[in-house]
C-alpha cells in the first residue's frame, strides 16, 4: 500500500499546481502598479519556487536539490525581498511603477508571451527518452520560459531603475525553474555560484540605483540619456 | 601548482591593495603581482606548448592552448595597464580630478578602489579561462561585469551612472541568455552523460562526446549562448553599452575591458562553438557567427565617421573588431581559426596601447571632443601623439603591421570557404572603418598647433607605451616561434581539434 506522500504522481501534480501559481504570480506582478507588492510578490514567488525544489528533491530522493532548495528559502524568498523594501523605504520614493505600456495591454503581452513558452517548451517534450519524470518537463518548462520572457518584458516596460532590477530577478528565477525541472538543477556548487552571483548583482544594482536617486534626484532611467553616439 | 598560483596572486594582491593605507604600498603590490603574474602567465604557455594540456584539483582548472593563451594576453595587458596607470592617477592626483578635500581621504579611497578592483578585474578573467566547468566559466563571467562596473563608475559623474547602469542592466540580462544557454547544453548532454555531477558540466568531459547530444536542444542554447557571450563582447545589436562604458572608466580599466574582457567573452563563445559544430556540423553555427560579426562591423562604420569623441570612436572600433573575431569563427576550418587567433593576439596589444596613447592625450587636454583640442597634438605630445598616429594606422590594418596579415588571412579564409559575400562585406566595412579613423585621429594628431608648451616626458605613462609600442612593431615582422605555435595550437583547438 502506498500513502499519497510516496507517489509519485502526486508529487508531479503539486509540482504543476505550483508552477501554476509561480505564473500566476509573474502575470500579477505585470498588472498591479505598486513597487512594494511587487517585492512582496517576488518573495512569494521564490518561496514556491524552493517549495517546488524541495519537492523534486524529495520524490527523486536527490539530497543536492534540498541543499539549493533551502538557499534559495534563504536568499530568495526572505533576505533578498527584505533587503529591496528597505532600499525603497530608504530613498522615499514615490512607489508607482509607471510602465511605458498601459496595464491592460501589457497582461495581453504577457499572455501571448506565455502562449509562446508552451510553443517553445512542446518542442523540447520527448516522454519517451526523458529520463526525468515526464510531467516535470513539460509543464514547468513552459512556465520557466515564460518567466523567462515575462521579465524581459518587465525590464524593457519599465522607466524606474528598481522596478527594472525586479524585472531582472524575475527573469532569474525563470531560469532557477528551468534548471531544475529539465535537470534536476545544475551542479551543486555551480548552483552555488549562481546564486552568489545574483546576490552581489543585487547589491550592486541596489548601489547604483540609490546613486542614481541621489544624483538625478529620480530612479527614472528614461532620463538616462546623455551620452549619445 | 601553477594554475593554483596563476589565480591566487591577483586575488592576493587586491586583498593586500584593499588593505593598504598608502598609495605607494598600492602601487609596488599591484605592480609586482602582475609582473610576476606574466612570468607565471608565461611558464605556464611554455608548458603548455610542451605537454599539450595540465589541470589541477580532478580537472576542476584546466589548461590548453587555447586558454594559455588567453591567460597570456590578459597577463600582458595587466602588466603594462599596472605601469601606465601609476602614471595616469597621479596625474589625476596633480590636477584634482577627484572631489575636493583636505586630507586626501577622498583620493586614497579612489585609489585604493582602482588598485584593489583591477586585480579582482583579472582574477575573474583568468578563472573564465581556466576553469573547465562551463557553469563556473559563466559565474566567472557575471563576476568581470560585476566588479567593472565600479571600474565604470570610478570618477562618480552623472554620465559615468548612467553607463554603468547601461552596462550592468544589459550586462546582466544578456548573460542571464548565456545562463539558460548553458542550462540546455547541460540537458542536452545529460541523457548521455547522467546528472548530478560536477564533471557533467566539463568542457573537456562535453567535447569528448558532444556528437551524440540532443541536436534540437543544442541548436537553441548555442543561439542563446551567442546571444549572452556576444553581449559581453559587445557584438551588435547588443553592442550599445560599449562606446558608454569604455569612454566613463578610467583609461588603464578602460584598455582592459576592450582587450582581455573581450577576449574572455570570446573565449566563452569559442568553447560552446566547438561542442556546437561537433554536434550539428560547423554550418549551423558558423551561419550566425557569421550574420552577427558581419552586423557588428557594419554597424560600427558610420558611428566611427561621424564620432566627436575619441574614446568612444575607440569603442566603436572595438566592435568592429569583435565583429571581425566572430566572423573569422564563423568562416571557421583551419585558416578561419587561425585568423581568429592571431587576430585576437595582435589585436590585444594593438587597442591596449590606443587606449594608453588616447588617455595621455585626454589627460593632457582634459577633454577627448575632437572640437576642444582641434588638432596639431604631435607638436605638444611628439612622442605620444606619432604613437597614437602609428597605432591608429595598425589597427585598420595598414600593411607593415601584424593586424594586415590576421585580417589577409581572414579574408583568404573567407574566399577559400566561399562566403563571398562576407568577403566583400569584409573589405567595404574595412574601408569604411579605415577611412574614418585615419581622418580623425590623422586630424587630431597633424596639423598646426596652438601655442602650447611642449610636454615633458611622463616617465611611468610615456615607458609603458614605449614598451607597447616596441611589441606592436615587433610583431609586425617577426613573431617568436614559441608564441606562434601557442597560437597554432589555439587555432587548432578552436578548428575542432584535439
Amino acid at each position: 500500500m502506498t500513502f499519497f506522500w510516496q507517489d509519485p504522481q502526486f508529487g508531479d501534480k503539486m509540482i504543476t499546481l505550483m508552477a501554476a501559481v509561480v505564473l500566476v504570480l509573474q502575470i500579477l506582478m505585470v498588472a498591479q502598479r505598486w513597487l512594494v507588492t511587487n517585492i512582496r510578490a517576488f518573495g512569494v514567488q521564490s518561496f514556491l519556487l524552493a517549495s517546488i525544489a524541495f519537492t523534486i528533491a524529495y520524490f527523486n530522493h536527490a539530497p543536492h536539490i534540498y541543499i539549493v532548495a533551502a538557499l534559495t528559502l534563504v536568499f530568495k524568498a526572505i533576505l533578498l525581498p527584505v533587503v529591496l523594501e528597505r532600499l525603497v523605504m530608504k530613498l522615499e520614493i514615490r512607489q508607482e511603477i509607471e510602465p511605458f505600456v498601459n496595464v491592460p495591454i501589457s497582461v495581453i503581452v504577457s499572455g501571448l508571451l506565455t502562449l509562446l513558452a508552451y510553443v517553445v517548451a512542446e518542442s523540447f517534450y520527448r516522454p519517451a527518452e526523458a529520463t526525468v519524470p515526464a510531467s516535470l518537463g513539460h509543464n514547468t518548462l513552459a512556465v520557466a520560459i515564460a518567466l523567462f520572457l515575462i521579465g524581459f518584458f518587465m525590464m524593457v516596460n519599465r522607466r524606474k531603475a528598481l522596478a527594472q532590477v525586479l524585472g531582472l530577478l524575475c527573469l532569474e528565477n525563470g531560469l532557477f525553474l528551468a534548471a531544475i525541472s529539465l535537470t534536476y538543477g545544475m551542479p551543486l556548487l555551480v548552483e552555488l555560484g549562481i546564486l552568489f552571483d545574483l546576490l552581489v548583482a543585487v547589491l550592486v544594482l541596489g548601489i547604483l540605483v540609490y546613486r542614481i536617486q541621489e544624483t538625478f534626484d529620480s530612479m527614472d532611467v528614461s532620463k538616462l540619456s546623455r551620452l549619445r553616439g | 601548482m601553477m594554475l593554483l598560483f596563476i589565480l591566487a596572486i591577483p586575488l592576493a594582491a587586491g586583498a593586500l591593495s584593499f588593505a593598504a593605507r598608502k598609495r605607494p604600498a598600492m602601487e609596488a603590490i599591484n605592480l609586482s603581482a602582475f609582473a610576476v603574474l606574466f612570468l607565471l602567465a608565461a611558464a605556464l604557455a611554455a608548458r603548455v606548448l610542451q605537454r599539450g594540456s595540465l589541470a589541477v584539483w580532478n580537472g576542476f582548472l584546466r589548461a590548453d592552448a587555447l586558454s594559455a593563451l588567453v591567460v597570456l594576453l590578459t597577463a600582458l595587458v595587466g602588466l603594462i595597464c599596472s605601469v601606465y596607470a601609476v602614471g595616469y592617477f597621479r596625474d589625476d592626483e596633480r590636477n584634482r580630478v577627484f572631489e575636493e578635500d583636505v586630507l586626501g581621504a577622498v583620493t586614497i579611497s579612489k585609489l585604493r578602489k582602482y588598485y584593489a578592483l583591477t586585480p579582482l578585474f583579472v582574477f575573474s578573467m583568468l578563472l573564465v579561462a581556466l576553469a573547465d566547468n562551463l557553469g563556473v566559466m559563466w559565474v566567472a563571467v557575471e563576476a568581470t561585469t560585476l566588479i567593472s562596473v565600479f571600474l565604470v563608475t570610478f570618477y562618480g559623474r552623472a554620465t559615468s551612472l548612467e553607463a554603468a547602469w547601461k552596462y550592468a542592466i544589459i550586462g546582466g540580462v544578456g548573460l542571464s541568455m548565456a545562463l539558460l544557454g548553458t542550462i540546455l547544453t547541460y540537458y542536452s548532454a545529460h541523457n548521455i552523460l547522467g546528472t548530478e555531477t560536477l564533471a557533467g558540466l566539463n568542457w573537456s568531459v562535453l567535447a569528448a562526446q558532444a556528437s551524440q547530444f540532443d541536436k534540437t536542444t543544442m541548436k537553441l542554447a548555442f543561439i542563446l549562448i551567442l546571444l549572452g557571450y556576444g553581449t559581453k563582447a559587445g557584438v551588435a545589436p547588443m553592442h550599445t553599452w560599449k562606446p558608454d562604458a569604455y569612454s566613463e572608466a578610467p583609461v588603464p580599466a578602460a584598455a582592459i575591458l576592450s582587450t582581455a574582457t573581450l577576449n574572455c567573452a570570446l573565449y566563452g563563445l569559442v568553447r560552446f562553438y566547438i561542442l556546437a559544430s561537433r554536434c550539428l556540423g560547423a554550418d549551423y553555427p558558423g551561419r550566425l557567427l557569421l550574420l552577427f560579426g558581419v552586423l557588428s562591423m557594419g554597424i560600427s562604420v558610420p558611428f566611427v565617421l561621424i564620432q566627436r569623441n575619441f574614446r568612444r570612436l575607440l569603442a566603436y572600433h572595438t566592435i568592429d573588431h569583435a565583429g571581425i573575431m566572430v566572423t573569422a569563427l564563423g568562416i571557421g576550418g583551419p585558416l578561419g581559426a587561425l585568423g581568429f587567433t592571431l587576430h585576437m593576439t595582435f589585436h590585444t596589444v594593438a587597442k591596449s596601447l590606443l587606449f594608453l596613447c588616447a588617455g595621455t592625450v585626454y589627460q593632457h587636454f582634459r577633454t577627448d571632443l575632437f572640437r576642444k583640442i582641434k588638432s596639431g597634438v604631435i607638436r605638444v605630445l611628439p612622442f605620444a601623439g606619432t604613437v597614437f598616429l602609428m597605432a591608429t594606422l595598425a589597427i585598420v590594418g595598414t600593411p607593415p603591421f601584424s593586424l594586415f596579415q590576421s585580417e589577409f588571412l581572414i579574408l583568404r579564409a573567407a574566399f577559400a570557404a566561399h562566403h563571398y559575400v562576407s568577403a566583400v562585406l569584409f573589405v567595404l566595412f574595412g574601408a569604411g572603418i579605415f577611412a574614418g579613423a585615419v581622418l580623425h585621429i590623422g586630424n587630431l594628431v597633424l596639423g598646426p598647433a596652438e601655442a602650447r608648451p611642449l610636454a615633458r616626458w611622463y616617465p611611468w605613462r610615456d615607458s609603458a607605451v614605449l614598451v607597447s609600442t616596441a611589441l606592436l612593431v615587433i610583431m609586425g615582422f617577426w613573431l617568436p616561434g614559441p608564441v606562434f605555435g601557442l597560437i597554432q595550437d589555439a587555432a587548432r583547438i578552436v578548428a575542432g581539434g584535439p
